[in-house]
């Protein structure tokens, strides 16, 4: 199932940027890695990044933010209208 | 700037609630949703509580005709489910005699979408005169001398007003206000879920009404299946202090189960719907209101501390925070000590009575269903040597219990100790004084060995003549 995981979920595109990671504080704790079930989260030698297709691929559930407690991941939800539509939430 | 008496941050249950009862009120009432639509983007269970029915008079008025997702989970399956895999046996049950008033004795849950009901909630309060905004991010909130004074969208346009945040779980409200950056790892879960399309009529025939599922389990943090008019969802979630990889490969373990996958070909379920979301779990809500503001419902963190129902619990704070918003604009007085009232609001009501045992509850679900590797791994086996072990031909019966009672007793190192920490705690403070003589753990351990050695020679003894 995980395989294919992005068929599973419908977007609106459009959204302006919603999450944004600031390096300086990333303490490369990993956790965001762990939790984001959509894998959007890597790391290249000692920093993390989110993936580049990220608007097009984030459930917006917040998790990356949530357990972020170095405060380095900036998370608000998509510009309204835009972004994940659960049909059958 | 717009003027409003009551500004309402999102249109879940909770928004819509404190909406329709604030503009039921008389107030001026106005309340965002980001969404197109309330419920397109939230994802839930999602078993409607039959609480809802008694507190909100309206709910009869919930039929297929107005939520064509409905079903009622009338009965619920245990299944137990060992390290290997297997499902080691399943229990199923209705609600009992105990149960006083309809329509609980009907059903335990009534399973909708929310695509279907946040819609026909949000109703209720443009109805009542609130007014709703969709597609509308609200991004801020508007400040006066340090106090907030209302909030701001994302086109810039302001509102003023008293600020009830209905945001959910991941709380801009609660973030701006100071009430709450984020929340502390263990009172907050992450619950990813599958939904899954079936043919009705399969769902009638093959489940009956059989229509809710846990999965307890020694593999994976308990999950649940829920089933609705057409399809079925299953998920499960833990602390984001427990996950050690990505919470998916959790949920693709249940699919993955033999047992499962059968279900699955005898329904031709497929999948068809993804979702993701945080869930606050906590023992007791704090911080829950200061100048101007109140956070009901996710926001404020009052899902019930056992099992996390939250959609009763935001409506019903959603109305203490309307009830509180009138009075204090009647006395023009919105400042943090006036709102003190809705916490003594709150903790009058069912919802309150819950988080009275909050952290005992809490505190038993992560020990139990949300410890797979610590306690489901002992306590699967342990619960169907009882239900199971009798059921069998391999021995004479008499033989067979001591059997059963024998390897019982392989489990209490670990279920005494369980027992003492999390389940006489909870007993001690529903039960208050009886409970003296059985939660003093001295007491206890001090006549446990006498207890196990009885047991055991009462047993080995007879096993050895047999
Ligand atoms: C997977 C899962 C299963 C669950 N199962 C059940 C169940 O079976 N039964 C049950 O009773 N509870 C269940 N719960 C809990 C329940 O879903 C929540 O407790 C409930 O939805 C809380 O209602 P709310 O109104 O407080 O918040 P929400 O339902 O989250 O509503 C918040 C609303 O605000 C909107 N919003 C957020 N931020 C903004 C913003 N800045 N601007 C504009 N709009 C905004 C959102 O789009 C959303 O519509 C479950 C939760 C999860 C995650």
């Amino acid at each position: 199932m995980r395989a294919d995981i992005d068929s599973l979920v419908t977007r609106i595109a459009g959204s302006s940027d919603f999450i944004k990671l600031d390096s300086t504080k990333c303490n490369m704790c990993g956790r965001c890695l762990v939790v984001c079930t959509m894998g959007l989260w890597k790391k290249k030698g000692k920093k993390a990044y989110i993936a580049d297709d990220y608007k097009s691929r984030c459930v917006e559930c917040g998790a990356c933010y949530q357990v972020c407690e170095a405060d380095a991941i900036d998370f608000h939800y998509p510009s309204g209208g835009k972004g994940v539509v659960y049909e059958r939430g | 700037m717009k003027n409003y008496d009551v500004v309402v941050v999102g249109a879940g249950p909770g928004g819509s609630i404190a909406a329709m009862e604030a503009a039921n009120r008389g107030l001026k009432t106005i309340f965002f949703e980001r969404g197109r639509r309330p419920g397109e983007k939230n994802s839930s269970g999602c078993g409607l509580g039959p609480r809802m029915w008694t507190d909100f008079r309206f709910m009869k008025e919930l039929t297929p005709e107005v939520c064509p997702s409905m079903r009622a989970g009338a009965a619920s399956r245990s299944y137990f489910v060992n390290k290997q895999g297997v499902v080691a046996g399943y229990v199923m049950a209705r609600p009992t005699e105990s149960v006083s008033y309809e329509p609980a004795k009907s059903f335990i849950t009534m399973n909708v979408y929310r695509s279907d009901f946040d819609p026909w909630l949000a109703a209720f309060a443009t109805k009542a005169g609130a007014e709703l905004k969709t597609s509308t991010l609200v991004t801020g909130l508007l400040r006066e001398n340090d106090r907030v004074v209302g909030i701001i969208d994302e086109h810039g346009e302001k509102y003023r007003g008293l600020v009830i945040g209905a945001d959910g779980v991941v709380s801009m409200v609660a973030r701006q206000s100071g009430l709450r950056m984020r929340w502390d790892q263990d009172h907050v879960t992450l619950v990813p879920q599958y939904d899954f399309a079936v043919d009705p009529q399969r769902i009638d025939d093959i489940m009956g009404d059989e229509t809710l599922a846990v999965w307890w389990s020694a593999l994976f943090p308990a999950a649940y299946q829920v089933f609705f008019h057409d399809g079925f969802h299953l998920g499960l979630g833990n602390w984001m202090t427990w996950w050690d990889k990505n919470p998916l490969y959790y949920l693709d373990q249940v699919v993955k189960l033999d047992y499962f996958q059968r279900l699955v070909r005898v329904l031709d379920a497929r999948p068809r719907e993804y979702h993701a979301h945080l869930l606050p779990w906590l023992g007791s809500p704090g911080n829950t209101h200061t100048d101007n503001v109140i956070l009901v419902g996710d926001a404020g963190g009052f899902p019930c501390p056992l099992e996390a129902e939250g959609i009763y619990p935001a409506m019903i704070t959603g109305r203490a925070a309307a009830e509180v918003a009138a009075d204090a604009i009647s006395s023009s007085d919105t400042s943090k000590e006036f709102l003190d009232l809705y916490d003594r609001k709150w903790q009058q009501t069912s919802i309150g009575e819950e988080f009275k045992t909050g952290p005992e509850l809490a505190r038993i679900w992560r020990a139990l269903p949300f410890s797979p590797k610590e306690t489901m791994s002992w306590f699967v086996p342990m619960i169907m040597e009882i239900l199971g072990g009798i059921l069998d031909w391999s021995q004479p019966h008499a033989v067979r219990v001591r059997q059963v009672m024998r390897h019982v007793k392989l489990y209490l190192p670990q279920a005494v100790p369980f027992i003492m920490r999390n389940v006489l705690p909870l007993l001690e403070k529903i039960l208050g004084e009886r409970m003296d003589m059985l939660t003093s753990p001295e007491k206890l351990i001090a006549s446990m060995p006498e207890l196990q050695e009885a047991i055991a020679s009462a047993f080995e003894e007879k096993e050895e003549r047999a």
